[in-house]
Parts: structure tokens; C-alpha cells; sequence
């Protein structure tokens, strides 16, 4: 492509990406200085005063600070933990771990927290009833609706992303250096804290820090185990603000929002510096590297039990959860009695419940729509933040970056603002753009490491043996692509079907989603149907992770 | 096919300045050789090869291969790299990761329409002759470094272009491994009277490979001859110092004597191959290491006898590398591992004039 096209293809990727991204803060910071959705332009700093002075504002940051710092700790502990069994020791079934970094693909968040619900909720969880039969107590024995439930289910949800920041890691991590410690004369646990931690920090405090960013935005959470516990963070006052009572306030969840968009972003940044700074750091020298394996001996069998427990815990039982209570007319402890009273009465509640079903057409809509239109634009994106290096493909860079950091609940404020002027308000349409916009990353990220795969050689020399540029496109170009395209596509896709915190915002009567439906039926506590509609979207997206790895498998094999 | 370039410039911009890859080179590399382009990294070699090839434009100059001309800027002519006929090995051998060995190599062949029994035969012959015989089926990615040059080559050679190129075919194999490799390609190509062009930054791989070397600088060819014209007769300073080790000393020139012409320098006067340089004038005299020949005991009353005393001795396998200290002057010497030699000891040796070269300063 010559000079002048791809620069000028630059510049109205500039323009199209910085809409969707520039244009919801800008929105956001107008809309917070405004004095309402119909009034908007009439400024005021109202809405800055009272969202700050109020004294139930200070318990919500409390509360947030402490969620928000006890769940990426959980995480972060938990992914090292496994990190270092999986790439340093000869724990057996090392399979196990794969899976454990890519079921958040497969289990939407909000379905994650509503099994625990179920299990563990203080009225009818089925293992304080299955705990208070056996030992005949009167009282539940354990209440998930609480300050440690958010901590556990949060930090269980966050344990994948910091286990893949951390895992490769751990693996490139040049043995050497501890070896060299262990000569010195330093133990294995000294060495390990002295050494192998330490020069992990970048990665470990990466993690952390992304797991600060999502917990900070987590809605599925707060919502479905901390608002009945009546423990309010920072995304379910903003939630209050718009969606309960009579007097929704835009402006003071503007106000309120900004804070949040500014702290994300700003770890958002550090998390970049970190993760630049952790490929510094890692350094192998030389092939055929191995880093040696540490022998378990008798712990082996004991902490392979622990990792078994969590895949267990994070795989097998949300699943089964959600299964059985979509077949039992209530909650019941599993029993003979149970089996016998099954039916398939929720599911045909579900699936003859208008209101659902035009919510898994809006979703698969969205999936379908969205994803293909959001990796169009990723590629060529990707393209020009790839391929053409100048200073404005490095802006198109940081923009699309930004979009990873925003908070969808925030963010879909400051869309709602955007659209309330314009005729897209509660169309299909502006879900879509909301949501192209705020995953734009997630499909750039595949294109990009498609097209960096892509070395220019492979293009030259297809050149040189005398294919025009027409059938180097064809039998070179796109043939490699075809895989980043694929998984591009199926991420982006899996993430529509179950997107949430956008869509409790942007959501109107006639636009329903599936997230958003299921979210209704727990705040009703219908468990039954909130099951069987759970079990279709869990469906639905491992469908599209299967696909997508079988597609991405046999495009790596030849 | 004879490959010539005339005028040849470009020129990158970065910054607001102008750099010149290549600056006014003329050159013309004559058919059926191994012709190389050697030169520093930054020299401007690996640009001329892709003006060659049709992957960068110069901004001046005519290039033509045999009788084609590929490239002029007056006459406005620019053919493009699929329509010049050449097969090219990159640095990085550039398979194609999703293909089988059989069809990278069979690539150029189907893109120019070859019938299939004839692409078949031809990749068939053309994976024996570089000893690639039954890999056919195996994807590319799948093969050793050395193997995946030897694809590289295949799918250069199969449509028997007019001319070859290499980009630095060796510099990602392991030391042993490109030495194996240099030998084959040596043979490979001694045996196909072809014009084969290489580039590379490697000196031993550029007098082991090549009929005629050019040593480029900062855009510019310096000088061109054999590989023995470059190593023993080198006319510029920087060509003899970059080719191999060498001790460069200043001198300034007497006159001529007997055949040889005479200099004044640090080691004392001192008879070199005969150069036509003016009296007076200031040269560089350059010594390999390898031409310092101690003398033992009595010392015979040779030519360009000289004392110094030896400041370290490293014994590094074939030979000791000896520091002497001559006045001033302090050389590289490369002596006999058997010598009885210490550090300290006073050695006396002689210069052979046929390899004290005078150069440009």
C-alpha cells in the first residue's frame, strides 16, 4: 500500500475509534457537570456535591477498597500458587491447569455468582440446608451474602487472567538464577522469597493490578451477592442511582462514574509500565531451555488434591449447580425425592416467556452482528498499528488501548448520555455500538499477533518467485490470518452473548439480552428459570470456544 | 546473465534528515559468478540487493539484468519484483508456515500456471539436488535451521531463475552448522552456472564463497577484486582492516628500490610491495599477523629484520596470538604453538615485502 493511502486509511481509523472510545468520557464528563438527561448543557457542579458529601458514600469506598484489594489478593495468590505447580513441579495432570485459565470463556461471571447463590445463600443455599440437616443446626452456617462471599466468588473469577499474566512468566524464567542462589548457600524457601518472587514482581504485581481494574468494574458480583447482603461498592450505588427507585439521576452516576474511570485508567497505565517492564525482566538465553522440575515427593498427592478442589469448584460445580436447579421445582437438597419431583417445567416456562426469548434473539443478534463488524474493524486496525509505523498509527495504538480499562457499568453511562441525544436511544443499535466499542481490544489483540506473525519476508519472497501482489494476498496473506480472524471473531462473539454491565445501562424494554433477563429473574429469585436460560448461555458460548479452538488447532497442525 | 547498475542512489528520510543507503553506485556484476557484497551492517549491501531484486525503488539510476533493463528512473521504467525472473533466499528463509515443504517449493512453479506433472518433476529433482529427497509431505515449520535453508534454496532454484539471490542466507545458524552450510551452498552452486549474488557482513563466509567480492561503506562500493586481490592487495585502509586482522601502522614513503618501494615508519625502514605512491607522501602500512615471522637465534641478515620485545603471549589453540613491542609500535603476531617463547623475551623477526601492504591512509 503506498504512503498516502495508508496514511490517510490512519486517519479515518483515528476518527472511527476514537468516536467509539473518546466520545462515551467525553459524554460522561458533560453529562456529570449537567443538570439532567433532558437538560443537558445546563451546567452545574450539583451533582459533583452531592454525590461526594453523601454519608453513605464513605461506607461504599470502604466497602470497595476492601472487595477490591481482598479479591485481586485472593487471585493473585491463587494464580501464583498454580503457576509455579504447573510450570516448576511434577504435579500430575497438568491438563487441569489449561482449562482452569480458559473456562472464564465458557462461564459468564454472573451465572458463576448466581450458582454460589444457590449453594450458599443463608435461607435456602443447598449446603446450609444439606449442613443443617445432617447436624441438625438451626441456622444456616454460612451466608455468602456478605463482604467475604463478594471477596471469594471475586477473586475466583479473576484467578484465569492473573493465572495466564503470571504462568508465562514463571515459565520463560531463567533457572539459572536460582540455581545460582541455591549455591550461594541460600534453602529452597529462601531462594524462592529471595530470588524466584522478586524477579517475578512485575508479573505478580501485573496481575494484581488487573485484578484491581476488574474487580473495580465487576457488576455480576455486587449485584447478585452483594446488594441482597446490602453490601454496596462503587458499581452498585452507581447501578441504585439509574436503574431503582423513582428518581434515576444520570448526572450524580456521571459524577460518581468519573472517579472510577479515572482510577481505572490510571492502573491502567501502570499495569502497561508493568508488563513492559516484566518482558525486560524475564530473560532466557540459548535453546533447547528446560527449566528444571522440583519434585514433589509426598506433597505431590495432597496439593494435586487442592488443584483438583478449585478445578472442581470453578468448572464442574457451577455447572451442576445451575443444571439441577433448572429441573427441581424449588431449592431442595439433592435427594431421592428430588430426582423424583424433576420436570422440565422451568424450561418450558423459559423457552415460552416472550420476553426471554427475544432476549437470546437480541443476544445471538449482537454476537453475530457485532463480533463480525468489531473484527472488520480490528483488522484493519491491527493492520496499521502493525504494519504502518508512523506517530499516527502509535495514537490509533493508544486509543484502542483505552477501551480495555473502561468500566462497562461507567462507560454505559456515558453512552446513555451519547444516545439519549440521537435517535439510536434505545434501539439494538446502540447496544451494538457500546459494545464494539468497549471490546474493541479483544478482537485487536488476535489480529494484531496474526499480522506480527506475518514477517514481511513471507511477503517478498512470495513476490519474488513471481505471484503478483493479487495472489500473495490470497495464497499468504489471508491463509495466515484466517486463525487470528477465527478466534478474533469467536471472542469477541462469546463476550456479546453474555455482556452484562453495558447492558444493564443501555437496556430498554424491546432490547432486552440475555445477561440482562437472567440478572431480572435472581432479583425476582426466580431460580428455575434463571437456570435453564443460564444453561442456554453457557451453552452458547462453549460452543463457540469449542469451535474455536478445533478451528484454531487445525490451522496450527499444517 | 550480467547484472549492471548505473547511478544508482537512495535515499531514507528520518527525522528531517536525509540519509543516503546507497550513494551513486555504479557496478556491474559480471554472469555466472558468486559475486558478494560485503560490507559493515548499515553499508547499504542488503538495500542494493532489494534494488536489485525490485523490493526497494532507488531514487536514481538504471539497473538491468542480461538485457532487460528493470529499472529507470529517467526512462521511467519499473518492473515489478514478480516480473524480473529471480529467485531470492531471505535472511529469515521466509517459508511459508502453512504449507508443506512441496508446496513451498512448487510455489513459484504453480504461480506461473506449469503444468502439475511437470511442477511435480521439477520440485521432485530440484529437493535431490539440494538432498531434500522425501520431505515432500512434511510442513515447512517442522525442519531444522539447516533444512529450512535447504527449502529456501529449492524454492529460489526451481523455476531456474536468471539470477540468485541471498540476503544473509547463514547469519541465523549456529556457528558449526554454517560452516557445514557454506561448503554445500559452495557446491550447490559451483555446479549450476548461475549468477548468484550474496550479501553478507561475515568476511570468512565472503572469501570462502565468492568469485569476486565487493566491500561497500556507507552507500558506496570502496573496492572490488578476488577474494586474494582483497585479503593480500587491498588498495584501501578500510578494506584491509575490515577483511581480516591487521596491524596498521603509519609510514611515510622514501622512494623506490630494487622493486620495492621503501618506507620510513615505527619498526624502522621497511621494503614493501611496490605501490605508486608519491615520495614523501603518508601511507598506511598494513601487516596480517599470520605474515610476522619470528627468527630464531642467530638472526641471518634478511630483508626488513626487525627487533621487539614480547609484551603478552596467549595461547589460543592453533597458535599463540603474541603482542611485540617495537619501539612505539605495538603488533598482533601470530606465532607457532611449538615456539619456546616467554613474555619479556626480546624476539627478532622479518617482514616478507610481498605482504607488507601499502595502503591509503
Amino acid at each position: 500500500m503506498d504512503h498516502t493511502r495508508s496514511s490517510k486509511l490512519t486517519w479515518l481509523l483515528i476518527a472511527i475509534v476514537g468516536a467509539l472510545t473518546v466520545c462515551p468520557v467525553l459524554m460522561l464528563v458533560l453529562g456529570s457537570f449537567s443538570e439532567g438527561l433532558t437538560a443537558f448543557g445546563d451546567f452545574t457542579t450539583d451533582k459533583y456535591v452531592e454525590v461526594y458529601t453523601d454519608p453513605a458514600f464513605f461506607e461504599v469506598m470502604l466497602n470497595t477498597t476492601i472487595f477490591v484489594l481482598g479479591s485481586s489478593t485472593l487471585s493473585t495468590v491463587l494464580a501464583v500458587f498454580l503457576a509455579y505447580l504447573n510450570t516448576r513441579t511434577d504435579i500430575p495432570f497438568k491438563f487441569l491447569f489449561k482449562i482452569i485459565s480458559i473456562i472464564p470463556m465458557m462461564i459468564p461471571h454472573l451465572l458463576f455468582s448466581v450458582s454460589w447463590a444457590l449453594l450458599l445463600n443463608p435461607s435456602n443455599g443447598l449446603i446450609n440446608l444439606g449442613l443443617m440437616e445432617a447436624f441438625s443446626l438451626d441456622n444456616a452456617p454460612f451466608n455468602i451474602y456478605s463482604m467475604w462471599g463478594m471477596i471469594l466468588i471475586e477473586g475466583l473469577l479473576d484467578l484465569p487472567i492473573a493465572y495466564l499474566i503470571i504462568a508465562p512468566a514463571m515459565a520463560s524464567f531463567d533457572v539459572a538464577l536460582e540455581e545460582s542462589s541455591r549455591v550461594s548457600g541460600a534453602s529452597s524457601w529462601r531462594t524462592l522469597f529471595r530470588i524466584t518472587l522478586p524477579v517475578l514482581r512485575p508479573a505478580i504485581l501485573a496481575a494484581f493490578i488487573l485484578g484491581v481494574v476488574r474487580s473495580l468494574a465487576s457488576f455480576a458480583v455486587p449485584s447478585v451477592i452483594g446488594m441482597p447482603g446490602r453490601v454496596q461498592v462503587l458499581a452498585t450505588h452507581l447501578y441504585e442511582m439509574i436503574a431503582t427507585g423513582f428518581a434515576t439521576d444520570y448526572g450524580k452516576a456521571a459524577a460518581l462514574g468519573m472517579s472510577v474511570l479515572v482510577a481505572s485508567v490510571t492502573l491502567i497505565v501502570v499495569y502497561r509500565a508493568l508488563t513492559a517492564e516484566s518482558e525486560k525482566y524475564v530473560t532466557i538465553a540459548g535453546r533447547g531451555f528446560r527449566p528444571t522440575v522440583i519434585e514433589l515427593g509426598k506433597a505431590r498427592m495432597p496439593l494435586f488434591f487442592v488443584v483438583g478442589v478449585l478445578s472442581f469448584v470453578l468448572i464442574v460445580l457451577p455447572v451442576a449447580v445451575l443444571l439441577y436447579t433448572s429441573f427441581v421445582p424449588y431449592s431442595m437438597v439433592p435427594s431421592a425425592r428430588a430426582f423424583s419431583m424433576m420436570s422440565l417445567k422451568h424450561w418450558h416456562d423459559v423457552l415460552s416467556d416472550p420476553i426471554s426469548l427475544l432476549s437470546l434473539k437480541n443476544s445471538l443478534f449482537l454476537a453475530v452482528v457485532g463480533a463480525t463488524l468489531g473484527v472488520i474493524l480490528s483488522i484493519f486496525v491491527a493492520y496499521v498499528i502493525v504494519k504502518v509505523k508512523t506517530r499516527a498509527s502509535g495514537v490509533l495504538d493508544s486509543l484502542s488501548y483505552l477501551s480495555f480499562s473502561f468500566p462497562g457499568i461507567v462507560i454505559g453511562v456515558g453512552f446513555m448520555w451519547f444516545f439519549v441525544q440521537t435517535p439510536l436511544y434505545a434501539t439494538i443499535w446502540a447496544l451494538l455500538l457500546g459494545y464494539i466499542a468497549t471490546y474493541l481490544p479483544y478482537g485487536i489483540r488476535p489480529m494484531s499477533s496474526a499480522f506480527i506473525q506475518i514477517h514481511s519476508h513471507l511477503e517478498e519472497s512470495s513476490l519474488v518467485c513471481g505471484a503478483s501482489p493479487l495472489t500473495t494476498m490470497r495464497r499468504i496473506i489471508v491463509p495466515l490470518l484466517v486463525p487470528g480472524i477465527v478466534s478474533g471473531w469467536i471472542l469477541m462473539a462469546s463476550m456479546f452473548v453474555r455482556e452484562l454491565t453495558l447492558s444493564v445501562v443501555l437496556s430498554r424494554p424491546g432490547t432486552e439480552v440475555l445477561a440482562v433477563q437472567i440478572l431480572r429473574f435472581s432479583e425476582d429469585g426466580l431460580w428455575g428459570r434463571l437456570s435453564a436460560l443460564g444453561i442456554v448461555m453457557i451453552g452458547i458460548s462453549t460452543a463457540l470456544v469449542v469451535t474455536a479452538t478445533l478451528i484454531g488447532n487445525r490451522f496450527r497442525t499444517v | 546473465m550480467d547484472i549492471r547498475i548505473r547511478g544508482v542512489s537512495k535515499y531514507y528520510y528520518s527525522e528531517g534528515k536525509t540519509i543516503k543507503a546507497l550513494d551513486d553506485v555504479n557496478l556491474t556484476i559480471p554472469a555466472n559468478q558468486i559475486f558478494t557484497l560485503l560490507g559493515p551492517s548499515g553499508c547499504g549491501k542488503t538495500t542494493l540487493l532489494r534494488c536489485i531484486v525490485g523490493l526497494e525503488m532507488p531514487d536514481t539510476g538504471e539497473i538491468s539484468i542480461g538485457d532487460d533493463v528493470v529499472w529507470s528512473k529517467d526512462r521511467n521504467i519499473s518492473v515489478p519484483p514478480e516480473k524480473r525472473g529471480l529467485g531470492m533466499v531471505f535472511q529469515t528463509y521466509a517459508i511459508w508456515p502453512h504449507m508443506t515443504v512441496f508446496d513451498n517449493v512448487a510455489y513459484p512453479l504453480q504461480v506461473r500456471g506449469a503444468a502439475k506433472d511437470r511442477i511435480r518433476e521439477s520440485v521432485a529433482k530440484t529437493l535431490r539436488f539440494v538432498q531434500l529427497e522425501g520431505f515432500e509431505g512434511r510442513p515447512a515449520t517442522k525442519l531444522s535451521g539447516g533444512q529450512q535453508q535447504r527449502v529456501a534454496l529449492a524454492r529460489a532454484l526451481v523455476a531456474e531463475p536468471r539470477v540468485i539471490l541471498f540476503d544473509e542466507p547463514l547469519s541465523n545458524l549456529d556457528a558449526k552448522l554454517r560452516e557445514e552450510t557454506r561448503k554445500e551452498l559452495r557446491a550447490f552452486l559451483g555446479k549450476l552456472q548461475i549468477t548468484a549474488v550474496y550479501v553478507t557482513h561475515d568476511r570468512v563466509e565472503a572469501l570462502a564463497l565468492s568469485d569476486s567480492i565487493a566491500v561497500m561503506r556507507s552507500g558506496q562500493i570502496i573496492e572490488i577484486g578476488t577474494p586474494k586481490k582483497i585479503y593480500f592487495d587491498a588498495d584501501h585502509r578500510f578494506v584491509a582492516d575490515f577483511i581480516g586482522r591487521a596491524n596498521l601502522v603509519k609510514a611515510r614513503v622514501r622512494g623506490v628500490e630494487g622493486g620495492y618501494t621503501m618506507v620510513d615508519c615505527g619498526l624502522g625502514v621497511i621494503a614493501c610491495q611496490q605501490r605508486d605512491v608519491a615520495v614523501g607522501s603518508e601511507a598506511t602500512l598494513c601487516i596480517r599477523p599470520e605474515f610476522i615471522r619470528i627468527v630464531g637465534g642467530e638472526a641471518p641478515a634478511a630483508k626488513n629484520l626487525v627487533n621487539g620485545r614480547i609484551e603478552s603471549l596467549v595461547f589460543v589453540g592453533e597458535a599463540y596470538e603474541a603482542e611485540i613491542r617495537v619501539g612505539d609500535e605495538q603488533l598482533l603476531a601470530k606465532i607457532d604453538p611449538d615456539a619456546k617463547l616467554d613474555e619479556g623475551d626480546a624476539v627478532s623477526f622479518t617482514l616478507d615485502p610481498a605482504h607488507c601492504l601499502l595502503v591509503a591512509v
